[in-house]
Protein backbone atom coordinates (compact mmCIF):
# COMPACT_ATOMS: atom_id res chain seq x y z
CA UNK A 1 0.00 0.00 0.00
CA UNK A 2 1.37 3.71 -0.62
CA UNK A 3 0.22 5.04 2.14
CA UNK A 4 3.69 6.19 3.28
CA UNK A 5 2.73 7.57 6.43
CA UNK A 6 5.52 8.95 8.75
CA UNK A 7 4.91 8.64 12.24
CA UNK A 8 6.47 9.46 15.54
CA UNK A 9 9.54 6.77 15.94
CA UNK A 10 8.67 4.94 19.06
CA UNK A 11 11.18 5.43 22.03
CA UNK A 12 12.00 2.28 22.29
CA UNK A 13 13.58 2.58 18.91
CA UNK A 14 17.20 3.04 18.68
CA UNK A 15 17.93 6.00 16.78
CA UNK A 16 20.72 4.38 14.12
CA UNK A 17 18.04 1.71 14.13
CA UNK A 18 15.71 3.90 11.93
CA UNK A 19 15.70 3.53 8.40
CA UNK A 20 13.58 5.58 5.67
CA UNK A 21 12.46 2.15 4.14
CA UNK A 22 9.58 1.44 2.17
CA UNK A 23 9.37 -2.16 1.47
CA UNK A 24 7.00 -1.31 -1.43
CA UNK A 25 9.64 0.82 -3.76
CA UNK A 26 13.32 -0.25 -2.36
CA UNK A 27 15.28 2.27 -4.26
CA UNK A 28 17.03 0.82 -6.96
CA UNK A 29 13.69 -1.85 -7.82
CA UNK A 30 12.84 -0.35 -11.60
CA UNK A 31 16.75 -1.29 -12.97
CA UNK A 32 16.52 -4.59 -10.72
CA UNK A 33 14.18 -5.88 -7.93
CA UNK A 34 16.36 -8.20 -6.59
CA UNK A 35 19.86 -6.45 -6.68
CA UNK A 36 17.69 -3.52 -4.78
CA UNK A 37 16.63 -5.90 -2.21
CA UNK A 38 20.51 -7.01 -1.95
CA UNK A 39 21.52 -3.41 -1.81
CA UNK A 40 19.06 -3.12 1.14
CA UNK A 41 20.73 -5.91 3.15
CA UNK A 42 24.06 -5.67 2.23
CA UNK A 43 23.93 -1.01 3.44
CA UNK A 44 21.35 -1.22 6.27
CA UNK A 45 21.13 -2.67 9.72
CA UNK A 46 20.40 -6.27 10.35
CA UNK A 47 17.44 -5.66 12.09
CA UNK A 48 16.36 -1.63 12.01
CA UNK A 49 12.20 0.21 11.70
CA UNK A 50 11.14 2.42 9.40
CA UNK A 51 8.17 4.71 9.38
CA UNK A 52 7.09 3.76 6.43
CA UNK A 53 3.47 1.93 5.63
CA UNK A 54 2.38 2.71 9.08
CA UNK A 55 5.43 1.70 10.81
CA UNK A 56 7.14 -1.75 11.30
CA UNK A 57 10.00 -3.72 11.65
CA UNK A 58 12.72 -5.12 9.46
CA UNK A 59 14.80 -8.22 9.04
CA UNK A 60 17.20 -8.33 6.35
CA UNK A 61 19.39 -11.68 7.02
CA UNK A 62 18.94 -15.27 7.11
CA UNK A 63 19.27 -16.00 10.50
CA UNK A 64 16.56 -13.61 11.43
CA UNK A 65 13.96 -14.42 8.63
CA UNK A 66 14.36 -18.21 9.76
CA UNK A 67 14.10 -17.52 13.64
CA UNK A 68 10.90 -15.28 12.76
CA UNK A 69 9.32 -17.96 10.77
CA UNK A 70 9.62 -20.80 13.07
CA UNK A 71 8.98 -18.47 16.38
CA UNK A 72 5.08 -18.58 15.91
CA UNK A 73 4.59 -17.28 20.03
CA UNK A 74 5.98 -14.59 19.81
CA UNK A 75 5.72 -13.92 15.98
CA UNK A 76 1.96 -14.55 14.99
CA UNK A 77 0.88 -15.23 11.54
CA UNK A 78 -2.34 -13.18 12.71
CA UNK A 79 -1.57 -10.11 10.73
CA UNK A 80 0.27 -11.20 7.08
CA UNK A 81 1.01 -8.26 5.95
CA UNK A 82 2.78 -4.93 6.70
CA UNK A 83 -0.32 -2.50 6.76
CA UNK A 84 -2.66 -4.74 5.97
CA UNK A 85 -6.17 -4.35 6.75
CA UNK A 86 -7.69 -7.35 9.09
CA UNK A 87 -9.12 -10.07 6.94
CA UNK A 88 -11.30 -12.82 7.39
CA UNK A 89 -11.56 -14.78 10.75
CA UNK A 90 -10.59 -18.32 9.69
CA UNK A 91 -8.20 -17.56 7.63
CA UNK A 92 -5.52 -20.73 7.81
CA UNK A 93 -3.01 -18.83 7.35
CA UNK A 94 -3.29 -16.43 9.77
CA UNK A 95 -3.92 -18.69 12.14
CA UNK A 96 -1.07 -19.96 14.85
CA UNK A 97 -0.44 -24.04 15.79
CA UNK A 98 -2.38 -25.79 16.94
CA UNK A 99 -5.55 -24.12 15.19
CA UNK A 100 -3.68 -24.12 12.25
CA UNK A 101 -3.06 -28.16 12.02
CA UNK A 102 -6.50 -29.49 10.76
CA UNK A 103 -6.65 -26.97 8.11
CA UNK A 104 -3.65 -27.65 6.69
CA UNK A 105 -4.35 -31.33 6.94
CA UNK A 106 -6.78 -30.10 4.23
CA UNK A 107 -4.44 -28.91 1.72
CA UNK A 108 -1.28 -30.14 2.05
CA UNK A 109 -2.29 -34.14 0.30
CA UNK A 110 -3.63 -32.11 -2.60
CA UNK A 111 -0.29 -30.88 -3.25
CA UNK A 112 1.59 -33.86 -2.57
CA UNK A 113 5.02 -34.97 -4.45
CA UNK A 114 2.07 -38.02 -5.90
CA UNK A 115 -0.73 -35.53 -6.66
CA UNK A 116 1.75 -33.19 -8.43
CA UNK A 117 3.20 -35.75 -10.49
CA UNK A 118 0.07 -36.96 -11.66
CA UNK A 119 -0.30 -33.44 -12.92
CA UNK A 120 2.96 -33.48 -15.31
CA UNK A 121 0.95 -34.22 -18.84
CA UNK A 122 -1.01 -31.81 -18.59
CA UNK A 123 1.26 -29.32 -17.50
CA UNK A 124 3.60 -30.46 -20.32
CA UNK A 125 0.83 -30.42 -22.92
CA UNK A 126 -0.46 -26.76 -21.45
CA UNK A 127 2.86 -25.78 -21.65
CA UNK A 128 4.02 -26.85 -25.71
CA UNK A 129 0.87 -25.61 -26.97
CA UNK A 130 1.65 -22.34 -25.80
CA UNK A 131 5.12 -22.16 -26.98
CA UNK A 132 4.52 -23.56 -30.09
CA UNK A 133 1.63 -20.86 -30.62
CA UNK A 134 3.80 -18.33 -29.58
CA UNK A 135 7.30 -19.47 -31.43
CA UNK A 136 6.64 -17.91 -34.87
CA UNK A 137 5.73 -15.01 -33.59
CA UNK A 138 8.87 -14.08 -32.82
CA UNK A 139 8.12 -12.25 -29.75
CA UNK A 140 6.07 -12.04 -26.61
CA UNK A 141 5.18 -9.96 -23.74
CA UNK A 142 5.97 -13.19 -21.12
CA UNK A 143 3.82 -11.92 -18.51
CA UNK A 144 0.57 -11.79 -20.39
CA UNK A 145 1.27 -14.57 -23.06
CA UNK A 146 2.73 -17.41 -20.82
CA UNK A 147 3.22 -16.96 -17.26
CA UNK A 148 -0.31 -15.92 -16.12
CA UNK A 149 -1.62 -18.71 -18.44
CA UNK A 150 0.27 -21.93 -17.82
CA UNK A 151 0.43 -21.43 -14.21
CA UNK A 152 -3.33 -20.32 -13.77
CA UNK A 153 -4.81 -23.03 -15.97
CA UNK A 154 -3.33 -26.04 -14.16
CA UNK A 155 -4.52 -24.69 -10.90
CA UNK A 156 -7.85 -23.82 -12.28
CA UNK A 157 -8.05 -27.52 -12.96
CA UNK A 158 -7.33 -28.62 -9.84
CA UNK A 159 -9.55 -26.87 -7.94
CA UNK A 160 -12.02 -27.70 -11.12
CA UNK A 161 -13.08 -23.86 -11.94
CA UNK A 162 -13.23 -22.59 -15.50
CA UNK A 163 -9.86 -21.74 -17.41
CA UNK A 164 -11.63 -18.64 -18.21
CA UNK A 165 -12.24 -17.39 -14.73
CA UNK A 166 -8.67 -16.62 -14.90
CA UNK A 167 -9.32 -13.26 -16.23
CA UNK A 168 -11.38 -12.31 -13.78
CA UNK A 169 -9.28 -13.84 -11.00
CA UNK A 170 -6.07 -12.31 -12.32
CA UNK A 171 -6.55 -8.59 -11.21
CA UNK A 172 -8.21 -9.38 -8.46
CA UNK A 173 -5.06 -10.93 -7.52
CA UNK A 174 -3.33 -8.40 -8.57
CA UNK A 175 -5.06 -5.86 -6.44
CA UNK A 176 -4.66 -8.18 -3.08
CA UNK A 177 -1.23 -8.82 -3.48
CA UNK A 178 0.20 -5.31 -4.55
CA UNK A 179 -2.59 -3.26 -4.22
CA UNK A 180 -2.36 0.76 -4.65
CA UNK A 181 -4.38 1.47 -1.24
CA UNK A 182 -5.95 -0.21 1.32
CA UNK A 183 -9.26 0.26 -0.44
CA UNK A 184 -8.24 -1.26 -3.24
CA UNK A 185 -7.23 -4.15 -1.05
CA UNK A 186 -10.65 -4.32 0.59
CA UNK A 187 -12.85 -4.11 -2.11
CA UNK A 188 -11.04 -7.06 -4.37
CA UNK A 189 -10.91 -8.91 -0.92
CA UNK A 190 -14.08 -8.60 -0.68
CA UNK A 191 -15.18 -9.54 -3.95
CA UNK A 192 -12.57 -12.76 -4.46
CA UNK A 193 -14.54 -14.51 -1.41
CA UNK A 194 -17.94 -13.76 -3.15
CA UNK A 195 -16.67 -15.60 -5.98
CA UNK A 196 -15.39 -18.24 -3.66
CA UNK A 197 -18.43 -18.44 -1.48
CA UNK A 198 -20.36 -19.26 -4.61
CA UNK A 199 -18.37 -21.92 -6.04
CA UNK A 200 -17.85 -23.68 -2.37
CA UNK A 201 -21.71 -23.08 -2.15
CA UNK A 202 -22.14 -25.11 -5.72
CA UNK A 203 -20.03 -28.03 -4.11
CA UNK A 204 -21.69 -28.64 -0.91
CA UNK A 205 -24.59 -29.33 -3.09
CA UNK A 206 -22.75 -31.07 -5.43
CA UNK A 207 -19.50 -32.27 -4.60
CA UNK A 208 -16.79 -33.41 -7.12
CA UNK A 209 -13.53 -34.58 -5.85
CA UNK A 210 -11.59 -31.34 -6.14
CA UNK A 211 -9.63 -29.78 -3.60
CA UNK A 212 -12.69 -26.98 -2.63
CA UNK A 213 -15.61 -29.61 -2.49
CA UNK A 214 -12.87 -31.34 -0.47
CA UNK A 215 -12.58 -28.30 1.85
CA UNK A 216 -16.53 -27.36 1.94
CA UNK A 217 -17.34 -30.81 2.37
CA UNK A 218 -15.01 -31.23 5.31
CA UNK A 219 -14.77 -31.95 9.12
CA UNK A 220 -12.90 -30.07 11.45
CA UNK A 221 -12.56 -31.60 14.95
CA UNK A 222 -15.53 -33.86 14.39
CA UNK A 223 -17.75 -30.84 13.11
CA UNK A 224 -18.55 -30.14 9.82
CA UNK A 225 -15.96 -27.01 8.90
CA UNK A 226 -17.63 -23.67 9.08
CA UNK A 227 -18.42 -22.16 5.76
CA UNK A 228 -17.02 -18.58 6.14
CA UNK A 229 -13.50 -20.77 7.29
CA UNK A 230 -13.97 -22.80 4.02
CA UNK A 231 -14.26 -19.33 2.16
CA UNK A 232 -11.12 -18.22 4.55
CA UNK A 233 -9.06 -21.46 3.64
CA UNK A 234 -9.98 -21.21 -0.55
CA UNK A 235 -9.26 -18.36 -0.38
CA UNK A 236 -5.39 -18.30 0.75
CA UNK A 237 -5.52 -21.07 -1.60
CA UNK A 238 -6.63 -19.49 -4.99
CA UNK A 239 -3.69 -16.39 -3.56
CA UNK A 240 -1.13 -18.75 -3.69
CA UNK A 241 -2.61 -20.20 -6.82
CA UNK A 242 -2.77 -17.56 -8.90
CA UNK A 243 0.18 -15.31 -8.13
CA UNK A 244 3.32 -17.12 -7.22
CA UNK A 245 4.02 -19.47 -10.21
CA UNK A 246 3.06 -16.58 -12.32
CA UNK A 247 5.83 -13.88 -10.54
CA UNK A 248 8.74 -16.30 -10.33
CA UNK A 249 8.55 -17.63 -13.83
CA UNK A 250 8.81 -13.61 -14.89
CA UNK A 251 11.99 -13.19 -12.78
CA UNK A 252 13.23 -16.38 -14.13
CA UNK A 253 12.46 -15.61 -17.91
CA UNK A 254 14.38 -12.04 -17.35
CA UNK A 255 17.31 -13.56 -16.30
CA UNK A 256 17.35 -16.37 -18.82
CA UNK A 257 17.29 -13.74 -21.44
CA UNK A 258 20.28 -11.90 -20.18
CA UNK A 259 22.17 -14.49 -19.83
CA UNK A 260 23.07 -17.05 -22.86
CA UNK A 261 25.78 -18.78 -21.28
CA UNK A 262 23.09 -20.42 -18.57
CA UNK A 263 20.79 -20.93 -21.64
CA UNK A 264 22.88 -22.97 -23.37
CA UNK A 265 24.59 -25.11 -20.42
CA UNK A 266 20.92 -26.24 -19.82
CA UNK A 267 20.44 -27.30 -23.49
CA UNK A 268 23.62 -29.12 -23.49
CA UNK A 269 23.27 -30.69 -20.39
CA UNK A 270 19.33 -30.84 -19.48
CA UNK A 271 20.10 -33.11 -16.42
CA UNK A 272 20.97 -29.78 -15.16
CA UNK A 273 17.32 -28.48 -14.81
CA UNK A 274 16.17 -29.88 -11.58
CA UNK A 275 18.99 -28.53 -9.81
CA UNK A 276 18.90 -25.18 -11.61
CA UNK A 277 15.09 -24.93 -10.86
CA UNK A 278 16.53 -25.00 -7.00
CA UNK A 279 18.93 -22.48 -7.70
CA UNK A 280 17.16 -19.97 -9.67
CA UNK A 281 14.46 -20.21 -7.06
CA UNK A 282 17.24 -19.05 -4.53
CA UNK A 283 17.93 -16.31 -6.70
CA UNK A 284 14.67 -15.22 -7.34
CA UNK A 285 12.70 -15.65 -4.18
CA UNK A 286 9.29 -13.70 -4.03
CA UNK A 287 7.72 -13.19 -0.57
CA UNK A 288 7.83 -10.59 2.04
CA UNK A 289 4.98 -11.76 4.83
CA UNK A 290 5.22 -9.79 7.52
CA UNK A 291 4.46 -11.19 11.60
CA UNK A 292 2.35 -9.53 14.34
CA UNK A 293 4.67 -9.58 17.79
CA UNK A 294 2.64 -11.10 20.34
CA UNK A 295 4.24 -9.59 23.22
CA UNK A 296 7.25 -7.28 24.25
CA UNK A 297 10.53 -9.22 24.13
CA UNK A 298 13.96 -9.30 23.12
CA UNK A 299 15.29 -10.02 19.21
CA UNK A 300 18.71 -9.47 17.51
CA UNK A 301 19.36 -6.85 20.62
CA UNK A 302 16.23 -4.49 19.63
CA UNK A 303 13.14 -4.62 22.08
CA UNK A 304 10.18 -5.37 20.27
CA UNK A 305 6.48 -4.24 21.41
CA UNK A 306 3.38 -6.37 21.42
CA UNK A 307 0.98 -5.51 18.50
CA UNK A 308 4.40 -3.94 16.42
CA UNK A 309 4.61 -5.21 12.54
CA UNK A 310 8.14 -7.13 11.63
CA UNK A 311 8.89 -7.86 7.88
CA UNK A 312 10.34 -11.03 6.67
CA UNK A 313 11.84 -10.67 3.11
CA UNK A 314 12.17 -14.64 3.15
CA UNK A 315 13.49 -13.55 -0.61
CA UNK A 316 16.54 -12.06 1.08
CA UNK A 317 17.30 -15.89 3.16
CA UNK A 318 19.01 -17.46 -0.09
CA UNK A 319 21.22 -13.82 -1.35
CA UNK A 320 23.07 -13.59 2.02
CA UNK A 321 26.12 -14.20 1.95
CA UNK A 322 26.77 -15.69 5.65
CA UNK A 323 24.45 -18.41 4.71
CA UNK A 324 25.70 -19.00 0.49
CA UNK A 325 28.99 -18.25 -0.88
CA UNK A 326 28.83 -16.12 -3.57
CA UNK A 327 25.30 -15.57 -3.21
CA UNK A 328 24.76 -13.17 -6.29
CA UNK A 329 25.80 -16.02 -8.88
CA UNK A 330 23.41 -18.51 -10.40
CA UNK A 331 25.66 -21.40 -10.63
CA UNK A 332 23.43 -24.39 -11.99
CA UNK A 333 25.29 -26.95 -10.55
CA UNK A 334 25.40 -25.82 -7.32
CA UNK A 335 25.24 -28.34 -4.49
CA UNK A 336 22.08 -28.37 -2.59
CA UNK A 337 21.03 -24.97 -3.63
CA UNK A 338 17.32 -25.96 -1.60
CA UNK A 339 19.16 -25.32 1.43
CA UNK A 340 20.05 -22.07 0.95
CA UNK A 341 16.43 -20.68 0.64
CA UNK A 342 13.24 -19.85 2.51
CA UNK A 343 11.39 -18.93 -0.69
CA UNK A 344 8.59 -21.15 0.80
CA UNK A 345 9.02 -20.32 3.96
CA UNK A 346 10.23 -22.31 7.11
CA UNK A 347 7.84 -24.02 9.43
CA UNK A 348 4.06 -25.07 9.91
CA UNK A 349 3.31 -22.58 6.79
CA UNK A 350 5.57 -23.28 4.32
CA UNK A 351 4.27 -23.13 1.33
CA UNK A 352 2.39 -26.34 0.75
CA UNK A 353 2.36 -25.72 -3.30
CA UNK A 354 6.03 -25.75 -3.43
CA UNK A 355 6.17 -29.13 -5.32
CA UNK A 356 3.54 -27.84 -8.13
CA UNK A 357 5.77 -24.56 -8.56
CA UNK A 358 9.02 -26.82 -9.32
CA UNK A 359 7.18 -28.98 -11.48
CA UNK A 360 6.09 -25.75 -13.70
CA UNK A 361 9.52 -24.33 -13.61
CA UNK A 362 11.34 -27.79 -14.94
CA UNK A 363 8.32 -28.29 -17.47
CA UNK A 364 8.78 -24.69 -18.62
CA UNK A 365 12.56 -24.48 -19.07
CA UNK A 366 12.28 -28.25 -20.77
CA UNK A 367 9.88 -27.19 -23.34
CA UNK A 368 10.36 -23.80 -23.89
CA UNK A 369 14.38 -24.34 -24.25
CA UNK A 370 13.59 -27.00 -26.65
CA UNK A 371 11.74 -24.52 -28.81
CA UNK A 372 12.70 -21.09 -28.81
CA UNK A 373 16.80 -21.77 -27.09
CA UNK A 374 17.96 -17.78 -27.92
CA UNK A 375 15.78 -15.03 -27.25
CA UNK A 376 16.54 -11.22 -25.61
CA UNK A 377 14.50 -8.49 -24.10
CA UNK A 378 13.06 -6.78 -27.04
CA UNK A 379 14.90 -3.80 -27.42
CA UNK A 380 13.45 -0.77 -26.95
CA UNK A 381 11.69 -2.35 -23.94
CA UNK A 382 12.42 -2.30 -20.04
CA UNK A 383 10.93 -4.96 -17.93
CA UNK A 384 8.68 -3.64 -15.59
CA UNK A 385 9.09 -5.26 -11.71
CA UNK A 386 7.01 -4.67 -8.51
CA UNK A 387 7.81 -5.61 -4.90
CA UNK A 388 5.12 -6.43 -2.72
CA UNK A 389 3.50 -9.03 -0.54
CA UNK A 390 4.53 -10.77 -3.23
CA UNK A 391 7.66 -9.10 -5.59
CA UNK A 392 6.14 -9.85 -9.36
CA UNK A 393 6.97 -9.23 -12.67
CA UNK A 394 4.17 -7.29 -14.17
CA UNK A 395 5.79 -6.59 -17.69
CA UNK A 396 8.43 -8.43 -20.15
CA UNK A 397 8.76 -8.36 -23.74
CA UNK A 398 10.94 -10.74 -25.22
CA UNK A 399 11.85 -11.20 -29.49
CA UNK A 400 13.82 -13.78 -30.93
CA UNK A 401 14.78 -14.92 -34.23
CA UNK A 402 12.24 -17.34 -35.76
CA UNK A 403 14.18 -18.79 -38.60
CA UNK A 404 18.03 -19.00 -36.74
CA UNK A 405 18.75 -21.69 -39.78
CA UNK B 1 22.81 -41.89 22.35
CA UNK B 2 20.35 -44.43 20.39
CA UNK B 3 21.62 -45.40 17.19
CA UNK B 4 19.32 -45.90 14.35
CA UNK B 5 20.07 -47.80 11.41
CA UNK B 6 18.86 -46.39 7.55
CA UNK B 7 18.62 -49.45 4.65
CA UNK B 8 18.59 -47.65 1.28
CA UNK B 9 16.37 -48.80 -1.42
CA UNK B 10 19.43 -50.71 -2.77
CA UNK B 11 20.97 -52.23 0.64
CA UNK B 12 23.36 -49.80 1.81
CA UNK B 13 23.15 -49.39 5.33
CA UNK B 14 23.73 -46.19 7.61
CA UNK B 15 24.02 -46.17 11.33
CA UNK B 16 23.79 -43.13 12.69
CA UNK B 17 23.74 -41.68 16.31
CA UNK B 18 20.95 -39.52 17.20
CA UNK B 19 20.08 -36.47 19.20
CA UNK B 20 17.84 -37.47 22.13
CA UNK B 21 15.30 -34.73 21.31
CA UNK B 22 15.79 -35.19 17.62
CA UNK B 23 12.89 -36.79 15.20
CA UNK B 24 14.30 -40.16 12.84
CA UNK B 25 14.11 -37.22 10.18
CA UNK B 26 16.61 -35.22 11.56
CA UNK B 27 18.95 -37.71 12.82
CA UNK B 28 18.93 -38.90 9.16
CA UNK B 29 19.53 -34.96 7.91
CA UNK B 30 22.10 -34.44 10.23
CA UNK B 31 23.90 -37.49 9.43
CA UNK B 32 23.82 -36.63 5.75
CA UNK B 33 21.60 -40.07 5.15
CA UNK B 34 20.24 -39.80 1.29
CA UNK B 35 16.86 -40.51 0.37
CA UNK B 36 15.07 -38.20 2.52
CA UNK B 37 14.03 -34.88 1.31
CA UNK B 38 11.53 -33.42 4.57
CA UNK B 39 10.89 -30.60 1.86
CA UNK B 40 8.81 -28.63 4.53
CA UNK B 41 11.40 -29.23 7.42
CA UNK B 42 9.45 -31.38 9.88
CA UNK B 43 5.62 -30.30 10.18
CA UNK B 44 3.92 -33.40 8.06
CA UNK B 45 2.87 -31.33 5.11
CA UNK B 46 4.91 -32.33 2.65
CA UNK B 47 5.54 -36.51 2.70
CA UNK B 48 8.75 -36.71 1.36
CA UNK B 49 10.67 -38.31 4.78
CA UNK B 50 8.74 -41.44 4.12
CA UNK B 51 10.38 -44.74 5.31
CA UNK B 52 9.41 -48.16 6.24
CA UNK B 53 9.63 -49.13 9.97
CA UNK B 54 11.15 -52.67 10.55
CA UNK B 55 8.03 -55.09 11.27
CA UNK B 56 9.86 -55.58 14.87
CA UNK B 57 9.90 -52.52 15.70
CA UNK B 58 6.73 -51.13 13.98
CA UNK B 59 4.40 -51.77 17.59
CA UNK B 60 6.59 -50.47 19.39
CA UNK B 61 6.33 -47.06 18.41
CA UNK B 62 3.74 -44.47 19.41
CA UNK B 63 1.21 -44.60 16.80
CA UNK B 64 0.76 -41.97 14.16
CA UNK B 65 -1.42 -38.87 14.84
CA UNK B 66 -3.99 -37.55 12.31
CA UNK B 67 -2.14 -35.23 10.66
CA UNK B 68 0.80 -37.83 9.62
CA UNK B 69 -2.09 -40.54 8.80
CA UNK B 70 -3.37 -37.46 6.43
CA UNK B 71 -0.18 -37.25 5.03
CA UNK B 72 0.80 -40.77 4.55
CA UNK B 73 -1.57 -41.40 2.31
CA UNK B 74 0.19 -38.71 -0.03
CA UNK B 75 3.18 -40.63 -0.20
CA UNK B 76 4.66 -43.16 -2.97
CA UNK B 77 4.73 -46.82 -2.26
CA UNK B 78 2.71 -46.61 0.72
CA UNK B 79 2.90 -49.91 3.01
CA UNK B 80 1.14 -50.71 6.61
CA UNK B 81 4.92 -50.24 8.09
CA UNK B 82 5.32 -46.29 6.51
CA UNK B 83 5.49 -43.46 8.44
CA UNK B 84 6.91 -40.42 7.85
CA UNK B 85 10.21 -39.92 9.86
CA UNK B 86 9.60 -36.61 10.80
CA UNK B 87 7.21 -37.35 13.17
CA UNK B 88 8.66 -40.62 14.58
CA UNK B 89 10.56 -39.30 17.81
CA UNK B 90 14.10 -40.42 18.74
CA UNK B 91 14.31 -41.33 22.20
CA UNK B 92 16.31 -43.68 24.69
CA UNK B 93 13.62 -46.22 24.23
CA UNK B 94 14.47 -46.52 20.30
CA UNK B 95 17.84 -47.13 20.59
CA UNK B 96 18.62 -49.69 17.60
CA UNK B 97 16.00 -48.69 15.41
CA UNK B 98 15.92 -49.76 12.18
CA UNK B 99 14.06 -48.08 9.02
CA UNK B 100 14.15 -49.18 5.49
CA UNK B 101 14.11 -45.95 2.93
CA UNK B 102 11.63 -45.81 -0.48
CA UNK B 103 13.23 -46.02 -3.78
CA UNK B 104 12.47 -42.58 -3.98
CA UNK B 105 10.59 -39.78 -1.86
CA UNK B 106 9.16 -37.75 -4.86
CA UNK B 107 8.32 -39.88 -7.80
CA UNK B 108 11.36 -38.95 -9.74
Amino acid sequence: MTTNSTMDIPAHVPEDRVVDFDYLRPAGVDEDLHLAWKNAQDTLPDIFWTPRNGGHWVVTRADAIKAVQLDHKRFSHARLTIGGPAVREGSVVQMDPPRHGPYRMLVSPAFSPKTIAALEPIVRETTISIVEELRPKGECEFVADFAQILPVVVFLGTVDLPPEDRNYLLPLAEKIIRPRDPQEHQESYTALGEYVARALAARAEQPGSDLLSKIVTAKIGGEPIDFEAAVALSMIVMAGGLDTVASILGFVVRFLALNPGHRQQLIDDPSLVPNAVEELIRRHGLVNTARLITQDTEFQGMRLKEGEQILVPNHLYGLDERQVDNPLVVDFTRPHPEQHYAAFGNGPHRCPGSFLAKLELTVFLQEWLARIPDFVIKPGTTPRMASGSVNTVHELHLAWDTDPR
Amino acid sequence: MPKITFIEDDGTEHTVEAGADASVMQAAMDNLVPGIVAECGGYANCATCHVYIDPAWADKLPAPEEAEDVMIEAAFDVRPTSRLSCQVQVTEDTDGLIVRLPASQTGA
